[in-house]
């Protein structure tokens, strides 16, 4: 790459630090509430580590409470979830993308008209749905509700990033040899890489701090996702501060880390050169 | 090799835009043809159905006696080259050019070495392992054409491959796909819109316009004898000289202006109505006997080195004239442009414009 | 290294397809058969308990499953709101526990929805005797068949407890007494006022408490001698009263006169301050206690609240029952199983346990002879206040007035009003209120009329489309691939959507609320008329609609900045990028409370460095109506910027290099390059996900929720989703919630139509 001015180097930093400031400061103070001993929210003074600081909610979450099953539980869920919004994204958003078939309009906005309803308003009908369909107390159920609710932004989502490749790359591939599907999955798959990590992102998001559905769904202790586990520690006037915190701040921990794994891919610039406009 | 059969193709899009009409066409075996034509009128419809890209709407196209109307672009043995090159960003140079290969099972040994054999006749081994977008344009042009070349297909397709290449590197290209075409002589379809790529490429040229073929043939046959007065404004550079006016007794009559012409054939006498009477730049002279416009000033000359090029405007239309390069003329002289025998053609003044053959003219060529 | 990430992508997808979809087909049968399946009869038990009681009650219960070793039960706990209305949609689904535990104030509400059982038939007069006066719940009988039982009243709860009083705890270390009268109140909390370093923050406070909740305001009414209600049955609301403006005028100039209460005083600040041995007396609920006894950096007693000398009345709050309610829906066998366990659990021994292990007082009279009750100094103050309480209501008209007394009642505090206009209004209100709470909207005939419409129009709009309908089938069979494609996708996500949404559609025409909750029926559109009608839906629209806005132009606007920033050749890419996410990862349901702390007038960040680093005077932030809202857009652009920089990260890697060199050439600023190259290349990218954000935006109940604490002050922090809930949640109309969601619905439908339709977002850049 050609190396900027220095001015344009400083402008970069400068605007980068401060947005880093802005979002890291309010995320320590969790960090410092969980530190914190005697369950208290707030302060009087400013300090992220608190003088008399310790441990010990981070340990109580795990010997204490099931912290882990709660883990294990949100990394099944999420994963089947991130697994699912994916493939079912990738393929929905290039059908829309591509083909030209009747309705196709109408579904694009219908997909969005679903997201447009109030979703308190939506627990009523939802809890008996889940009744209904006998899926109280079991993580399928909730699958079925993550990826539904996720889906709609990850198919359009996916659908923006095929407009933005040439529809000639398939065509050269089917030239070549390929079917549809194969030209679909070897060629403008791999070049949608920073779609799929958005998407999988997001349905990541989706699965694992999701709780008001959860809460709906699950009624084992013992099947609580994550989110689920940590609410429990939250009640009007009496929130067991350490706890929720250290566990919001364990919660984010594995999403900085599947961040990281997939932001070589969001930022892999695979596009660049395909094409001449 | 192969032979590429058009038999009533129709392509009708969703949106009920008739982009082809009717469309016959026969591709001989080994042969180089070019598809031309204005922009929007049909090209690379007509060569997308072939690729198989594009439902045919009615109609069949074969390739070698096989109807390929059903049959995945993939199986149609073809190759292509795009207009925008289209090469896999993901992939290096050699995958690119391995890849429609791999696709077929193709040996490893086999496509390595038809893959370096192939870098070598088209001087990029040296690229290999590089990656599309650390090419220049015309490095990703060649490696377009040796992703289809290595395939060794029956039919190559081409898409305005050379139109996002800068003049020099046009005409370079220009010549290697042409000796290409010697070497390997195989079937080439070639859809541009420059027409002087065209000429020099094309052993047939099809000129499209509005979605129907307007005339198959040779490139000078088309020079000489275009069909339609579409075809000979758009075949030529300058364009042809067009006036309008009406025929009498082989007399071609127009706002005061009269022009005498000869071996007008008899169905141009017979035609009612306006016509139009076309000539080339080269086709007017200064000095000779042939029949004379009127008296005309010269506004714009251009230069050429072996020749120049004058325009002057005649009934409120701009022509062009083709002067010797020892001609001294300027911006600004008088001349009378007098017209060489045959130099001239005839056309309806009706939609199609057919052109009326002149009497004797078969005698020519 | 940049070579091996260019290189993997091509291979992530080179694996087997078998192997994956083996992998997928295992993962479902785990997600299916992961619900613990035994034979045991399975009893369900939600209850809201504070954690030290939750633990109690697992004990009990694992004894009880000792002894009978065919029952299983499952305790959930659920917050107290959530508890509720999640018991009801689960009532109404004709499901949920068999057991629920709560306090008392819910239970009329349950009880006119006809999903909580009379437990009459398992306790005998004699058992019932045996309960103290208000430690058995009974409501007038709703219908069914008259009793011979003379009252005809339905048992709704059984007690274990007495609890939620409020009561005075002091920090000894600052306090040796605790004051017996207002007056020494006032005295000793003027004395324990300082600030020892000048710097015109107080570092201690008098007194704190949850001073924005009306519910710790009753002890201030009582003490003046007054109450909330007219008549014994609790049902008319008497809030205009002189005591009550007399209480609002000595709440507020404890404040604002004597300064001993800190400014901004919700329950998380005053409980921080009070453990960090910041303030000197609180008033908190016997919930509370336990924590700050065992705290040793302060030395905390309880002790009654004083006495006010104007009136000589002591200021008593109020002491809810707490205790077990039995679900309508569990069966005949589920009922004998868990009255037995409610048995178990209400016993005097379990209640004597309860007593020695948690300090609670019973609600059976025989235990309170247990010497503890004496020699225990909290439970002797927590007696002596029990005694001078007042017995929560347990009518749903309670809720309603908790709900009419909190806007005036902050408006006061706030400045806004006078004491004795607040009492006006909050009377105003609860009539209000009352009536919309107890209407009976009658189901109206007619019904038939307006299905036939529907399906008329539904016939139209199928005939009007007919040419699609009839090119669906062909063109299913010209392309199948494109239908087999986006088929699975388009069936999850209408699967969970298309139920609800017609549910939804039925209940706005519907008289579903407190009084028709089960038996609702077609009420034409009167939901809609009182929607539309109403002034406060116009302003509140129009808050939402600036909500969206600003918050949309600010995700998408930083979004884009960072992305763009982040796109260069520099230093510490990959680091910036992780912190710069951090607002998205870490969960919002605790950093939307982190900024309500931030946002403290004293001790928040925001103003603490607001006036450090730039000498700004403080801002109220939270107390006062524009300013909190602002709040709330703060908090959510700081929630949502990370997404949209990481879609718009994605997208830039997109837009061809060449094309800025090309710009370059042409001299285009780097600004012009940005306008003409980078936005409208983002576009087909960034578009989809800022029409989302606008949506999402729209409905984010949550961020204004946490930060504004339901709406304060005065309910003006309010958009449509947050007005919905509130008056869903709180009045219980449902019908009148469903058909506000489904204005919701229409408008956010006309603007994507717009939208879409300016943007041509739908449309492909390569046609
Ligand atoms: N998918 C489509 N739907 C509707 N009309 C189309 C579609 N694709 C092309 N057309 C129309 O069909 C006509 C022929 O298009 P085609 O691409 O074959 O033109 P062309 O001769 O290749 O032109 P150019 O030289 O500009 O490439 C044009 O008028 C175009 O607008
Ligand atoms: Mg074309």
């Amino acid at each position: 790459m050609v190396s900027e001015p220095k001015r344009i180097t400083f402008l970069r930093h400068a605007v980068l630090l401060l947005f880093v400031a802005i979002s890291v400061y309010p995320a320590l103070n969790v960090l410092s509430i969980s530190l914190r001993p005697g369950d208290q929210l707030k302060t009087t003074d400013l300090s992220i580590i608190p003088d008399n600081w310790t441990f010990d909610s981070y340990i109580a979450l795990f010997t204490e409470q099931p912290f882990l099953r709660w883990l294990a539980n949100s990394l099944l869920v999420s994963f089947a979830v991130t697994v699912t919004g994916v493939a079912l994204a990738a393929m929905g958003g290039y059908a829309l993308s591509r083909f030209r078939f009747v309705g196709r309009q109408a579904l694009m906005l219908s997909i969005l008209t679903t997201q447009m309803f109030p979703a308190t308003m939506l627990l009523l009908p939802l809890y008996i749905l889940v009744a209904k369909l006998n899926l109280m107390n079991t993580f399928l159920g909730l699958l079925v509700f993550y990826v539904s609710t996720a889906l709609p932004f990850c198919v359009w989502q996916m659908k923006g990033f095929y407009d933005t490749i040439s529809p000639s790359l398939e065509e050269a591939a089917r030239v070549d040899g390929c079917s549809r599907m194969v030209a679909f999955r070897r060629v403008i798959l791999p070049l949608a890489a920073p779609g799929l990590v958005i998407t999988a992102l997001f349905s990541f998001m989706t699965a694992w701090s999701e709780y008001i559905v959860a809460a709906q769904v699950l009624q084992d202790r013992d099947m609580f996702t994550l989110p689920l586990g940590v609410k429990s520690f939250q009640a009007s006037m009496s929130t067991q501060w350490g706890l929720y915190a250290a566990a919001a701040i364990l919660v984010s921990v594995p999403v900085v880390i599947v961040f990281i794994v997939l932001s070589k891919y969001l930022v892999s610039g695979m596009t660049v050169g395909a094409v001449k406009e | 090799m192969a032979t590429v059969s058009f038999r009533n193709v129709n392509k009708v899009y969703p949106d009920g835009f008739h982009a082809v009409h009717d469309l016959n066409l026969e591709v001989k075996e080994g042969e180089f043809l070019v598809l031309v034509g204005p922009s929007g009128c049909g090209k690379s419809t007509t060569l997308r159905m072939l690729a198989g890209l594009e439902e045919i709407s009615s109609g069949e196209i074969a390739i070698e006696d096989r109807v390929v109307n059903a049959i995945e672009p993939g199986d149609r043995d073809i190759a292509m080259v795009f207009q925008n090159y289209a090469l896999y960003p993901h992939m290096s140079v050699r995958e690119n050019l391995a890849f429609g290969l791999k696709m077929r099972r193709t040996p490893k040994q086999e496509i390595a070495e038809r893959t370096a054999e192939v870098a070598s006749t088209l001087g990029i081994e040296s690229l290999l392992d590089r990656r599309p977008r650390e090419l220049s344009g015309g490095q990703r042009q060649r490696v377009a054409l040796g992703r289809a070349i290595v395939r060794q297909p029956k039919v190559f397709l081409f898409d305005e491959p050379l139109s996002n290449l800068d003049a020099k590197l046009r005409v370079q290209m220009r010549a290697e796909i042409a000796s290409l075409h010697h070497r390997l002589k195989t079937t080439m379809v070639y859809v541009t819109h420059d027409q002087v790529e065209a000429m020099t490429l094309g052993e047939r040229i099809v000129i499209m316009n509005h979605g129907r073929i307007q005339q198959a043939a040779a490139p000078l046959e088309l020079y000489r004898r275009p069909a339609n007065r579409f075809v000979a404004g758009f075949i030529g550079s300058p364009p042809m000289n067009f006036l309008r006016g009406t025929l009498k007794d082989s007399m071609f009559q127009s706002e005061g202006m009269s022009i005498q012409l000869a071996n007008v054939s008899n169905e141009a006498l017979s035609h009612e109505g306006n016509v139009w009477l076309g000539f080339r730049a080269e086709d007017l002279v200064l000095n000779s006997d042939g029949p004379s416009l009127p008296e005309v000033e010269l506004e714009v000359v251009e230069q050429m080195g072996h020749e120049s090029i004058g325009y002057f405007t005649l009934l409120g239309e701009r022509h062009s004239i083709r002067l010797p390069a020892t001609s001294e003329v300027n911006p600004g002289s008088r001349i009378v442009p007098r017209l060489r025998p045959a130099g001239w053609h005839l056309f309806a003044d009706d939609e199609e414009g057919c052109r009326f053959a002149r009497e004797n003219e078969t005698a020519q060529v | 290294m940049l070579d091996a990430t260019r290189e993997l992508p091509a291979n992530l997808y080179r694996r087997k397809p078998a192997w994956r979809l083996l992998a997928i087909i295992g993962l479902l049968i785990t997600l299916s058969g992961c619900s613990k399946q035994d034979d045991r009869h399975v009893i369900q038990l939600w209850h809201q308990m504070v954690v030290n009681e939750r633990l109690f009650l697992n004990e009990l219960v694992t004894e009880y499953e000792k002894q009978h070793p065919e029952i299983d039960v499952r305790l959930v706990f659920k917050d107290t709101e959530e508890l509720r209305s999640s018991f009801q949609a689960a009532a109404l689904a004709g499901v949920g526990p068999a057991i629920v535990y709560g306090p008392s104030d819910v239970l009329g509400a349950y009880h006119t929805m006809g999903i909580i059982a009379d437990m009459t038939p398992w306790l005998d007069e004699n058992a019932r005797a045996k309960f103290k006066p208000g430690g058995l719940t009974y409501l007038p009988a709703k219908d069914g068949p008259q009793r011979d039982d003379s009252q005809n009243r339905d048992l709704v709860q059984v007690s274990d407890r007495f609890g939620n009083h409020l009561a005075l705890v002091y920090n000894r270390k600052f306090v040796e007494t605790p004051p017996q009268t207002v007056e020494e109140l006032i005295e000793i909390g003027r004395r324990n006022t300082l600030d020892e370093d000048g710097n015109g923050r107080n570092e201690r406070y008098g007194l704190v408490w949850n001073y924005e909740e009306p519910y710790f305001a009753v002890p201030f009414i009582t003490g003046s001698g007054g109450w909330l209600f007219a008549n014994e049955e609790n049902t008319e609301p008497d809030l205009d009263t002189p005591q009550m403006v007399a209480a609002l005028q000595l709440i507020d100039d404890l404040q604002r006169v004597h300064g001993i209460v800190p400014r901004g005083c919700d329950y998380e600040t005053a409980d921080s301050l009070f453990k960090s041995g910041n303030a000197a007396m609180i008033i908190n609920g016997d919930w509370s206690w336990g924590d700050y006894l065992a705290l040793e950096r302060i030395d905390a007693a309880i002790a009654p609240l004083p006495i006010v000398t104007e009136t000589g009345q002591p200021m008593g709050p109020m002491i809810s029952p707490k205790g077990y309610s039995l679900n309508k829906n569990a069966t005949p066998a589920q009922r004998d199983a868990a009255m037995q366990l409610i048995t178990y659990l209400t016993s005097e021994s379990s209640q004597r346990r309860a007593l020695h292990s948690l300090r609670i007082l019973p609600s059976r009279t025989a235990l309170y002879d247990d010497p503890l009750l004496t020699q225990d100094p909290t439970l002797k103050a927590s007696r002596e206040q029990f005694e001078q309480g007042h017995l929560m209501p347990s009518g749903s008209e309670m809720r309603a007035v908790w709900d009419a007394m909190r806007p005036p009642y902050q408006a006061v505090l706030g400045g806004a009003i006078s004491a004795k206009d607040a009492a006006a209004a909050m009377q105003a209100n609860a009539e209000q209120a009352i009536s919309l709470l107890q209407r009976d909207d009658q189901e109206i005939g007619g019904s038939w009329l307006w299905a036939a419409l529907a399906s008329a129009t539904t016939l139209g709009l199928l005939f009007w489309q007919r040419r699609g309908l009839a090119t669906l089938l062909p063109d299913m069979r010209r392309q199948p691939l494109a239908y087999l494609l986006v088929g699975p996708a388009i069936v999850l996500i209408f699967l969970t959507v298309v139920f609800p949404f017609f549910y939804n559609l039925l209940l706005s025409f519907s008289n579903m609320s407190l009084t028709h909750f089960q038996d609702w029926g077609f009420a034409g559109s009167q939901n809609y008329i009182d929607v539309l009608g109403d002034g406060q839906f116009y302003a509140v629209l129009l808050k939402t609609i600036i909500w969206t806005i600003v918050n949309v132009v600010f995700h998408v606007g930083i979004g884009i900045l960072l992305a763009v920033a982040l796109n260069g050749p520099i230093r510490g890419k990959a680091i910036y990028r992780v912190l710069l996410i951090l607002p998205w990862a870490v969960p919002a349901y605790i950093t939307a409370l982190t900024w309500r702390s931030m946002f403290h007038l004293e001790y928040g960040a925001v103003n603490l460095l607001g006036n450090q680093l730039f000498g700004i005077p403080p801002v109220n932030w939270l107390g006062e109506a524009t300013n909190a809202f602002i709040a709330c857009i703060i908090a959510n652009v700081w929630l949502g910027f990370p997404f949209m920089m990481v879609i718009a990260l994605g997208g830039l890697q997109g837009i061809p290099q060449d094309m800025y060199e090309a710009a370059r050439i042409d001299r285009a600023s780097r600004w012009q390059q940005f306008r003409h190259i980078t936005l409208p290349l983002l576009k087909p990218v960034l578009a989809p996900a800022a029409t989302l954000g606008a949506i999402w935006t729209f409905n984010n109940l949550n961020v204004v929720w946490l930060v504004s604490n339901g709406g304060a002050p005065s309910n003006k922090t309010h958009i449509l989703v947050s007005y919905v809930y509130k008056e869903v949640f709180n009045l219980y109309r449902y019908g009148y919630g469903a058909a506000l969601s489904m204005i919701v619905f229409v408008i956010l439908l006309a603007f994507c139509l717009v939208f879409l339709h300016r943007a041509k977002a739908t449309e492909n850049v390569y046609g």
